[in-house]
């Protein structure tokens, strides 16, 4: 439990991922499906972000009088990238929802059970 | 009750992940391994290796380009997906066809004269980020959205539709592919000076040209991902 409370910051984490899942599982427009899984993408950037600060840490910036200890650049530069994977997940998603919009008429999923 | 059901499942899930963020290093720790394995390295060689003083710019276009690469294709992929989908022949329901919401509120002329107002400003803010990104916050993918935003905003205020895009056709093909066809160039001129793709010179006395080519990544990069996100988002809105 120990480890638990000094990792608090990962732990808001996990509470932001599970609120997404909720969202996808319990949800049954198509919209709100797609705005808990971008919650789920948020919470899994914000933790890979976190792990890379570093106590007293600036910016990875290394100009001229710059001084350390600085922030992990690694985990910032995946990061994003995975941005930029999300946000093309995002765009396509919402193309595919179009197009079942104007196919169906409904972006329910429970309607979209039905409409077969 | 189902909802309820859900919530106890998700709440089920969480124990495992709460477990396993217990046990991680803390957050700020020096000593954690993402600060020891190769970040001490960039940190230490990584201004004079990449040519980029922002670091996060030169592990993301020198140290780990080729997954840059990749992802500059996936946003180009991503956006010939949207286009493949949202023009399918497909016949489109009559009901639909009643006038958008986009063409049924005009936009009040105080925003549209606001937005002209600070359009050159935004570009200006837009370009600087692309260009300064090497040795200073920001870089290409930064002030390629700053860019994107404004075309988008430029596009709802003028009016421009699918029918009438703000940039001609043409010039807008080659433009989104801007930062596969970057990366590509610069990776052959690697290859070429290096015998590896992507591969930057090493030398002590070609630090510009090493600047130089994180540059022409990160214009690539950012006018790319502004027309791309100029197309999303005239795909998505229809005419």
């Amino acid at each position: 439990m120990a480890g638990l409370w000094g990792n608090i910051d990962y732990a808001a984490f996990v509470v932001l991922f599970c609120i997404g899942l909720y969202i996808i599982i319990a949800k049954q427009n198509l919209i709100k499906k797609l705005l808990g899984l971008n919650i789920m993408e948020t919470a899994v950037f914000a933790f890979i972000v976190t792990s890379g600060m570093v106590d007293g840490g600036t910016a990875p910036i290394v100009g001229a009088g710059a001084t350390g200890p600085f922030a992990s650049p690694l985990p910032h530069a995946l990061i994003l990238t995975g941005i930029v994977v999300a946000v093309s997940i995002t765009a396509l998603a919402l193309s595919l929802i179009i197009e079942i919009y104007r196919q169906c008429g409904t972006i329910e999923a429970d309607e979209l059970k039905g409409a077969e | 009750m189902r909802q309820a059901l859900v919530a106890i499942t998700v709440a089920i899930a969480a124990v495992p992940m709460l477990l396993a963020v217990a046990g991680l290093p803390r957050p700020g720790d020096a000593q954690a391994p993402v600060h020891t394995h190769v970040a001490a390295r960039y940190v230490a060689e990584g201004a004079r290796e990449t040519g980029a003083e922002n670091l996060v710019t030169g592990v993301l276009l020198n140290y780990r380009a080729l997954d840059t690469f990749g992802e500059v294709m996936i946003i180009f992929t991503a956006l010939a997906a949207v286009m493949a989908v949202l023009s399918s022949a497909a016949p489109r329901r009559p009901e639909d066809d009643a006038p958008g919401i986009a063409s049924a509120i005009p936009i009040s002329p105080v925003v549209a004269f606001i937005i002209r107002l600070t359009a050159p400003f935004i570009a200006v803010f837009g370009a600087f980020v692309i260009l300064k990104g090497h040795v200073s916050p920001g870089g290409g993918f930064q002030g390629g959205v700053i860019l994107g935003a404004l075309l988008m905003l430029l596009s709802l205020v003028l009016g421009r539709g699918l029918e009438r895009p703000l940039l001609p056709v043409p010039l807008a093909r080659w433009l989104q592919a801007a930062g596969p066809l970057a990366f590509a160039a610069v990776g052959m001129l690697g290859l070429a000076l290096t015998g590896a793709l992507l591969g930057y010179p090493a030398g002590p006395d070609q630090q510009l040209l090493r600047e130089l080519m994180v540059i022409v990544l990160e214009l690539g990069i950012g006018i790319g991902g502004a027309a791309i996100i100029l197309g999303l988002f005239l795909e998505m809105r229809g005419d």
